[in-house]
C-alpha cells in the first residue's frame, strides 16, 4: 500500500491509452478501448467475470501481446516510458514480470536456483552477477534453503514463491500476477499476499493482480479496476468501488462483508466508513 | 514399471562419484559400455558387471541400479532362451545375457547420477543447438508431471465406468482413447503455458545464454580420467592378448 | 509415508458433509476411497454395506459419482452428446434410457445448445457444468464434489449453488471437498476438518468454525459472516448464515433500538 504520496503525485509507470485488441480467430475484440494509468508503487486489483478481458489486458502490458500473440492491435501501452509494442521482450522482461496461475508450468529447471537464474541466462548476464542476483531473489522470497531442491520436491506455495523469485531476479519495476492464488489453499494464499505487500512496501514494486478472491487482496490494494465485456467499467479506491451496487452485476465475487454493507445502505443503515474486514464492520456496528 | 524406470531417473545423492564432473561420469559409463561389448568370455563380462556394481556402490545408488539389473534379468533370460533356440550354444547364450545386464547397468549408472541440468550442461558443451537442449531438458523435467496427469485421468475415467482390464484386445485399445486424448490436450495446454512463461523471461534473446554453473575439471576428475583410461586400456589389451600378461 | 491415519467416518443417506483442510491434508486421498480408486491398507471402506475391496471401481461408481477438480482430465469425446452418454453406456443403460437421461442432463445444466459441439471448445465454466452433467446423468446416490469452486467467478458459483440445492432436494448424499469456506457456510453442512492425514474435527459447522485455535492449527480460514458475528456486542442466538440474514437482523435491531 503506497501511503506516502497521493495518487496524483506519483510517477506514472504504466500508461494504457485507447487500447483495443482482437485475436485473429475471433469476431469480437477481447479488450475494447481501455485507458488506464498506474502510478509507481501502486497495488492494483483487476477483477471481472471470466471472459471479461482481464487476462488479455495483462498480456498487453507485459508484451506477450503483440509479440507472441499478434492480432488486431490499436491504441498504445507504455511501461516506464517504453512502448510495449515497439520494445523487444528481452527489454520488457526487465521492466515487467508476469506470474501465472499454475506454478508448475513456470518452473523449467531441475533445481530452484537454476530456475531462478533462467531469465538471467537468457539475458547473458555474467556468472558472478547472476549468482548474486539469484541469491538475492531467493532470499527475498524465502526460498534460499530450497536452492537445490527439484520442483517435484516443493509444495504448491514453495513453487509459487520459486516462480516469483525467478521473476524478481529480472529486477522488474512492475509485477503482474494472473490469479496467483486460485490453486492454493487459503492460508498459503494469505502468505503469498503478505509477500506481495512486503515487496511493495520494501522495494516499491508496482503490482497488478487479477484475482477472484477479492477479500484476500483488498487490505493491500490501492485500486480496484473492474472489467466487463472487454471494457473498463469501474476504477477507484476498493472501498468505494465495492460500495457501488453495480459491482455485483459485473460478476465480481464481492466478499460477504461488502455485500452486507451495500444491503444495509439500501435499507437506510449508513455506516460511517466502508469496512474492508469483518472486524472493521463489527466495530462500526457496535458503535451504532 | 517403477523397477525399470527407477534405474534411469536421477536421484540427488551426495557421493564421491556424484562429485565428479558430469563429463567424467559420462566417460566412465562409456568405458564400461564399450568394455561390455568387447569382453569375449563370461568371466570377463562378469568382471565388468562387478566393476559397474562397485561404482554404483560408490555412488550410493547400488540398490536402485541393482533393482534395475534384477528386473532386466527377465530380458536377459529371454535373450538366453532365444540364443539357445538358435543353436548358439549354452556358453554363448550366458555371455550374451550377461552382456545385456552390463550394458543396461552402465547406462543406468550414468542416468541415476546425472541430473537433467547436468545433461543440459553436457549437451551445451557438445555444442548441441540451444533449442534442442531446452526441449530435451524440459521434456525430462515434466515426465513426472505428465505421469501424474495420466494417473489422474485414469482415475477420472475409471470413475465413469471405464474398465481397463476387461474385453478383447480391440476393446482394450479403444479404452485407451479416453486416456490419450485428455493427456494430449493437457500437454498442449501445458506447452502453451510454458511458452508464455519462457517468453516472459526473455527466452531466445541471445543465441549464447550464460549459466549459473560451469564445468571445471578438478584434480580428482583428471585422476579418474587417467586412471580409468589406463584400466580400460589394460582390460582391452588383456581381452585381445591374454598371453602378454603371463610374461 | 501414510497419507491417512486411523480415519473413521460414517456418512448417512441424504447427508451433506464438507471436508476441509489444507492442501496435502488428505482430503482428496480420503474421497478416492469412496469409489474404490484407492483401497485401504488397514481398515475397511463400506459403501452401502459393500466392502470396496471386494468389488470394482466401475461397479462402485454406479452408486458414488466423483466430480474431479479438473475438467480437462476427463473430456475427450467428439461431441457433448457422446461425452454425457459415455458413462451411461459404460454402465449398461438401455439406449432409450441413455437418450432420456442425456436429454435431462443437457437441459438441466443448460447445455442443450452445445449438444453437437466439441466439449473442448466450451468455456471453463461450461466445461465444469459438463463434467457435472456427465455424472448426474447416471443418477448416483452419492455425489462427491472435489473443489467445485476453484477458479470460478461469482456467476458460475451461483449456478453451482443452484445445482447443489437441487441435489439436496432430491435426497442425494453429498460430499464436498473444498477450501472455499464462504461457499460452504450458507449450506451449513456437517463439517469434517482434516490435517496431516487425520480427522481433527467432525460435527456442526458453526461450533467447529468458532474454534479459532483448531482452525489455525488446521490452516483453515473462518467465513467473514462468522468473524463479524463473533465480534458483535449484541447479536442473535445463532450466527448469520448469509448476507440477507445479517442485514435483516441489523436493520431489525436498529428498529428495536429506535423504538425504545
Amino acid at each position: 500500500m503506497s501511503t506516502t504520496t497521493s495518487p496524483g503525485e506519483k510517477n506514472i509507470l504504466v500508461s494504457i491509452e485507447g487500447l483495443s485488441f482482437r485475436y485473429p480467430d475471433s469476431q469480437r475484440p477481447a479488450v475494447k478501448d481501455v485507458s488506464l494509468e498506474i502510478g509507481e508503487g501502486e497495488v492494483v486489483l483487476l477483477a471481472g467475470q471470466s471472459g471479461c478481458g482481464k487476462s488479455t489486458l495483462l498480456r498487453c502490458v507485459n508484451g506477450l501481446i503483440p509479440h507472441m500473440y499478434p492480432g488486431d492491435y490499436r491504441g498504445s501501452v507504455s511501461v516506464g516510458g517504453l512502448k510495449v509494442a515497439e520494445t523487444p521482450m528481452s527489454m520488457l522482461s526487465q521492466r515487467v514480470g508476469l506470474l501465472f496461475q499454475n506454478p508448475e508450468n513456470q518452473i523449467f529447471m531441475f533445481s530452484v536456483e537454476r530456475d531462478v537464474a533462467f531469465g538471467l541466462q537468457n539475458l547473458s548476464v555474467p556468472r558472478e552477477e547472476m549468482r548474486s542476483r539469484v541469491d538475492e531473489a531467493m532470499r527475498l522470497l524465502g526460498v534460499s534453503d530450497l536452492a537445490l531442491r527439484a520442483p517435484h520436491e516443493l509444495s504448491d506455495g514453495q513453487k509459487q514463491r520459486t516462480a516469483l523469485a525467478g521473476v524478481m531476479a529480472m529486477r522488474p519495476r512492475l509485477i503482474i500476477l494472473d490469479e496467483p492464488t486460485s490453486l492454493l489453499d487459503p492460508k498459503t494464499a494469505l502468505e503469498v499476499v503478505s509477500l506481495i505487500e512486503r515487496l511493495n512496501r520494501e522495494l516499491g514494486i508496482t503490482f497488478i493482480v487479477v484475482e477472484h478472491r477479492l477479500e484476500l487482496l483488498i487490505p493491500i490494494a490501492d485500486r480496484l479496476v473492474v472489467m466487463d465485456g472487454g471494457s473498463k467499467v469501474m476504477d477507484g479506491v476498493p472501498r468505494d468501488v465495492l460500495a457501488d451496487a453495480r459491482v455485483e452485476a459485473y460478476g465480481v465475487s464481492v466478499p460477504p462483508i461488502s455485500r452486507l454493507y451495500n444491503a444495509l445502505s439500501k435499507e437506510g443503515v449508513r455506516l460511517p466508513k466502508v469496512p474492508e474486514t469483518p472486524e472493521e464492520m463489527a466495530e462500526e456496528l457496535n458503535g451504532l | 514399471m517403477f523397477w525399470l524406470t527407477g534405474g534411469f531417473v536421477f536421484k540427488r545423492v551426495v557421493s564421491p562419484f556424484n562429485k565428479l564432473d558430469p563429463r567424467v561420469r559420462l566417460l566412465v559409463a562409456l568405458e564400461f559400455f564399450v568394455l561390455s561389448l568387447l569382453a569375449s568370455t563370461i568371466s570377463a563380462v562378469a568382471l565388468v558387471l562387478l566393476a559397474i556394481l562397485l561404482v554404483a556402490a560408490v555412488a550410493k545408488s547400488l540398490r536402485r541400479i541393482g533393482r534395475t539389473v534384477a528386473f532386466s534379468g527377465l530380458f536377459a533370460v529371454f535373450i538366453f532362451a532365444v540364443n539357445l533356440l538358435f543353436g548358439l550354444g549354452l556358453l554363448v547364450a550366458i555371455l550374451y545375457s550377461f552382456r545385456f545386464l552390463a550394458i543396461v547397468s552402465s547406462t543406468s549408472v550414468f542416468f541415476v547420477t546425472t541430473s537433467p541440468d547436468e545433461l543440459e550442461q553436457i549437451m551445451k558443451w557438445m555444442r548441441v543447438p540451444r533449442d534442442v537442449v531446452f526441449a530435451f531438458v524440459t521434456a525430462v523435467r515434466f515426465i513426472p508431471v505428465v505421469m501424474l496427469d495420466a494417473f489422474q485421468i485414469m482415475d477420472a475415467q475409471k470413475s465413469r465406468g471405464l474398465e481397463f482390464e476387461k474385453g478383447s484386445i480391440v476393446r482394450r485399445v479403444r479404452n485407451l482413447i479416453p486416456i490419450l486424448i485428455p493427456l494430449v490436450v493437457n500437454s498442449v495446454i501445458r506447452s502453451g503455458e510454458l511458452a508464455e512463461a519462457m517468453e516472459s523471461r526473455a527466452y531466445g534473446s541471445t543465441p549464447k545464454p550464460t549459466s549459473l554453473y560451469g564445468m571445471r575439471l578438478m584434480w580428482y576428475d583428471v585422476a579418474v580420467v587417467v586412471g580409468s583410461l589406463l584400466l580400460s586400456s589394460a582390460a582391452t589389451l588383456y581381452i585381445y592378448h591374454p598371453v602378454s600378461f603371463q610374461v | 509415508m501414510t497419507a491417512l491415519s486411523d480415519v473413521s467416518l460414517t456418512v448417512a443417506k441424504g447427508e451433506t458433509i464438507a471436508i476441509v483442510g489444507e492442501n496435502g491434508a488428505g482430503k482428496t486421498t480420503l474421497v478416492r476411497h469412496a469409489n474404490g480408486l484407492l483401497k485401504p491398507t488397514k481398515g475397511s471402506v463400506l459403501v452401502d454395506g459393500v466392502d470396496t475391496r471386494k468389488t470394482t471401481t466401475a461397479t462402485l461408481s454406479r452408486k458414488v459419482g466423483i466430480a474431479f477438480q479438473n475438467p480437462d482430465h476427463q473430456l475427450f469425446s467428439e461431441s457433448v452428446e457422446s461425452e454425457v452418454s459415455f458413462a451411461l453406456r459404460n454402465f449398461g443403460f438401455a439406449e432409450d434410457l441413455v437418450s432420456r437421461r442425456l436429454d435431462w442432463a443437457l437441459n438441466f445444466f443448460g447445455l442443450e445448445q452445445y449438444r453437437k459441439s466439441s466439449p473442448l471448445v466450451l468455456s471453463g465454466g461450461e466445461k465444469k457444468r459438463l463434467t457435472l452433467a456427465c455424472i448426474l446423468a447416471w443418477d448416483p446416490d452419492v455425489v462427491v464434489l472435489d473443489e467445485p469452486t476453484v477458479g470460478q467467478d461469482s456467476i458460475q458459483k451461483e449456478k453451482l449453488a443452484q445445482i447443489f440445492r437441487m441435489l439436496k432436494s432430491t435426497g442425494k448424499t453429498i460430499i464436498i471437498v473444498s477450501h472455499d469456506v464462504e461457499f460452504l457456510w450458507p449450506i451449513q453442512p456437517r463439517l469434517v476438518v482434516m490435517s496431516s492425514g487425520k480427522v481433527v474435527a467432525d460435527g456442526e459447522i458453526s461450533k467447529i468454525m468458532a474454534d479459532r485455535g483448531l482452525l489455525e492449527a488446521a490452516r483453515v480460514t473462518q467465513p467473514q459472516l462468522l468473524r463479524l458475528y463473533s465480534e458483535l456486542r449484541s447479536r442473535p442466538p445463532s450466527p448469520f448464515l448469509d448476507v440477507d440474514d445479517a442485514r435483516d437482523w441489523v436493520s431489525g435491531s436498529r428498529a428495536r433500538q429506535e423504538a425504545r
